[in-house]
């Protein structure tokens, strides 16, 4: 090569050089060199939960030492973010996950173990099913932040104007879903959605069945996805579908909200925090809807379910689990810093103490001035507090919405598709390698 | 001799001075494509391999695995999953279905729009090129989601006309007509960019070509059959590869759909299905596995559509 060539060529690699190195240099975290000049702890929190900023401000303030910063992660595709971030050893130091994708982030190994720095006093401070889901063992694994308990929206109004008495037990429920539908032929009592696996899950945890147990001595899975209490809701349901009796209008989209607002179904059975879905979505029925307990499947018995309901976990990517961990403990446990969530959030607290705040229990006017909250909390404390979650719950909810998408289309029955997601769910589980007792 | 050697000397001069240009300027081209080619590499290749790489892995767990799992080799066992994969073979036979009868309709469309825009009668040529070309502008998920409410029963105009005029209702978003639904969308979407491809290979046609048929006294149609389309045959085997391509990697559509339609199960392409398994049952290794033989099938379709046309056509 000419040697002026090269010399050129050689300058402008330096200048390259020079560049990149300074640009690299200047990119250093900001908390990084906060940390050196300030000494302050800083953690991020993942969480789709609106105006959290509200909660962590309460904490920032009366914690100089510590600053919690909330990222805004939406919940479409938030546990692949996660999952992806925690493969990547770039996770944040809190998220936030729902009680049954605990186990399988629990089977990343990437959970703090929360006991360590002195979670387990907070027991006693939290309504007992939700301590069970969040631990294993001796090991504290989340702090439980709220709840759904589940209990039966219905339009008076339309039971009124056809004498339809509100049902309290699943057998009623089934005669008035005939004269409903009988009556008025644009009416039907509710909507079966192939797209909500955990309705159907909170409805047969309130029927006793059991998808998932540990056998702690075997160290190994019992997995009950088609057992005779799930069966039983299926075939339920099923009847409900084959007598079309129900519409299929997958939940929390377009056609469901149409649904709710002309009365395409006229009750839904589902979580407190469903109060807010219906509010914002069919606006039109402002007053017509009330709420009471869910049916029983034998008539006196009280028992109910429970439909979704997330905690805060710290991630062992944090650098700082002691000050995260008391993060996570005030956050859900401080009552003014719950206060703020249920105001922004509208979420009702796996607190107990959370349960009797003023901002929780107020007459609504949408639900004709019913405390529908102080319905919610008697009923929170009849849930089943033995329901165990699996580790694969993303593949057996995604089986059972093929399952039931094609049990909506009359290709199969819901009890089949019990009997199908149980298979593939076994064969999942051995085929990543955990132990599965047949 | 001094005679002989003083020529030489000026021209021996003259070719170093010629080829020290060359060699100065041999590295421009390449720093041209560099920025595109770093992250070409960095952003399409280097994945490639990595997946091809996951592909021979799994995660190994013991008793619950309620705690950190290890990974472990495991051959060719992921591939062995995928070839006795019934949900595989049933979203493979999907997309193929749909792209036989999707792929010619659009095409067809899409030259039949090209050679009426070449016509010498047509008038306002450019809205037209722009109008059939707007779709295309539109992006992929959003025009999915404005479908979906134009599909969806409740809501739907065109549900709702049908329905005032006396043909009953219909479920575009049922079983039977899922399916056809998404290739409207994709139609719709495509027409107009293929159609520019064929159109602009009908540009560069030699008018000559068709004064000397107006002379031999052919019609309009005879001229679109046997000028204008044998001449436009390369066009045509280009976007029909990329309309192949695009077929066996169905996705957009799907997934948003997905949502609003009781049919859309989670395997119901290859690529849904990919990505359901890598992270939905976060099982990366087989996804890898997955997204390679559909890499496999997707070329082995598009390099033996291109050899078949060759052949065909002596292209």
């Amino acid at each position: 090569m000419p040697s002026s060539f090269r010399a050129r060529w050689l300058r402008r690699l330096a200048v390259g050089i020079a560049l990149t190195s300074l640009t690299v240099a200047s990119a250093t975290p900001l908390s990084a060199r906060a940390q050196h000049s300030r000494a302050t702890v800083n953690l991020t929190i993942w969480s789709w939960v609106p105006k959290l900023d509200t909660a962590v401000a309460v904490f920032n303030s009366t914690h100089p030492g510590i600053h919690v910063t909330w990222d805004l992660v939406p919940a479409l595709g938030f546990y692949p973010k996660l999952e992806t971030a925690l493969k990547g050893h770039n996770a944040p130091d809190l998220a936030q996950v729902e009680f049954q994708a605990l186990p399988t982030f629990e089977s990343t190994g990437s959970l703090v173990d929360l006991s360590k720095y002195g979670a387990s006093s907070y027991r006693s401070k939290f309504v007992s099913w939700t301590w069970n889901q969040v631990s294993l063992g001796k090991a504290i694994y989340a702090i439980p932040q709220d709840t759904g308990p589940m209990a039966m929206y219905y339009r008076k109004d339309i039971f009124d104007k056809y004498h339809i008495a509100v049902p309290k037990t699943w057998a009623a429920y089934a005669a008035a879903a005939a004269t409903l539908h009988k009556a008025n032929a644009k009416y039907y009592i509710a909507d079966f959605s192939p797209s909500d696996p955990g309705n159907f899950a909170g409805l047969v945890w309130q029927a006793g069945g059991r998808w998932f147990r540990i056998n702690q001595q075997a160290q190994a899975w019992k997995v009950g996805i088609n057992d005779p209490a799930s069966k039983q809701v299926a075939q339920f349901w099923q009847g409900l579908l084959d007598k079309k009796l129900v519409r299929t209008d997958p939940g929390f989209a377009n056609g469901w909200y149409h649904d709710a607002q002309t009365g395409g179904l006229c009750t839904w059975i589902s979580a407190v925090w469903g109060a807010n879905t219906i509010m914002v979505n069919a606006p039109n029925t402002k007053g017509d809807w009330r709420v009471a307990p869910m049916p029983q499947w034998k008539a006196g018995q009280h028992v109910v379910g429970n439909w979704g309901g997330s905690t805060t976990v710290v991630t062992a990517d944090s650098k700082h689990p002691k000050e995260a961990t008391l993060f996570a403990e005030f956050l859900n446990s401080n009552l003014k810093s719950v206060d703020k969530m249920v105001t922004g959030a509208q979420i009702y607290p796996a607190l107990t103490g959370g349960q009797d705040l003023q901002s929780v229990n107020a007459p609504m006017p949408f639900y004709g001035n019913q405390d529908i909250n102080r319905v919610f909390q008697n009923e929170s404390r009849y849930v089943d507090t033995s329901w165990q979650w699996g580790p694969t719950m993303v593949q057996v909810y995604t089986d059972w919405q093929d399952g039931a998408g094609n049990a909506a289309s009359g290709k199969t029955t819901l009890p089949q598709v019990l009997d199908q997601v149980q298979q593939s769910t076994i064969a999942g589980m051995k085929k990543q390698g955990f132990s599965v007792q047949q | 001799m001094a005679g002989t050697t003083t020529p030489q000397a000026p021209a021996a001069a003259g070719q170093t001075r010629r080829s020290r240009r060359l060699r100065h300027g041999w590295a421009t081209p390449y720093l041209f494509i560099l920025p595109f080619g770093v992250l070409f590499i960095l952003f399409f290749i280097v994945p490639i391999f990595y997946a091809i790489d996951q592909s021979f892995y799994k995660t190994q767990r013991n008793g619950l695995g309620l705690g950190a799992a290890t990974t472990a080799f495991n051959g060719l066992a992921n591939y062995h999953d995928v070839f006795t994969d019934g949900a595989f073979y049933a979203s493979v036979g999907r997309v193929l279905l749909y792209g036989i009868v999707q792929v010619p309709v659009m095409l067809g469309v899409a030259l039949g729009l090209a050679l009426l825009m070449d016509a010498a009668a047509i008038r306002f040529r450019n809205f037209f090129r722009l109008a059939f070309f707007v779709p295309y502008a539109v992006p992929g998920i959003i025009a999915a989601l404005l479908w979906g409410f134009l599909y969806d029963p409740q809501l739907s105009p065109i549900v709702k006309g049908i329905r005032s005029i006396g043909f009953g209702s219909f479920d575009l978003l049922g079983s039977g007509t899922i399916l056809w639904s998404i290739a409207n969308i994709a139609t719709w979407g495509w027409t107009g960019y293929n159609m520019l491809i064929i159109y602009a290979a009908l540009q560069a046609i030699s008018p000559e070509i068709y004064e000397a048929a107006r002379m031999d006294g052919c019609t309009a149609l005879g001229v679109a059959r046997y000028i204008k389309i044998p001449l436009v045959a390369p066009a045509l085997v280009l976007t029909a590869v990329f309309s192949i391509i695009g077929t066996l990697q169905l996705f957009n559509e799907p997934s948003v759909l997905r949502a609003i339609s009781n049919s859309i199960s989670s395997s119901y392409t290859p690529n849904l299905y990919a990505y359901n398994v890598g992270f939905g049952d976060n099982n990366y290794y087989y996804a890898a596995a997955i997204a390679v033989v559909l890499a496999l099938v997707t070329f082995i379709f598009s390099f033996g559509f291109l050899r078949i046309t060759q052949r065909q056509a002596g292209v």
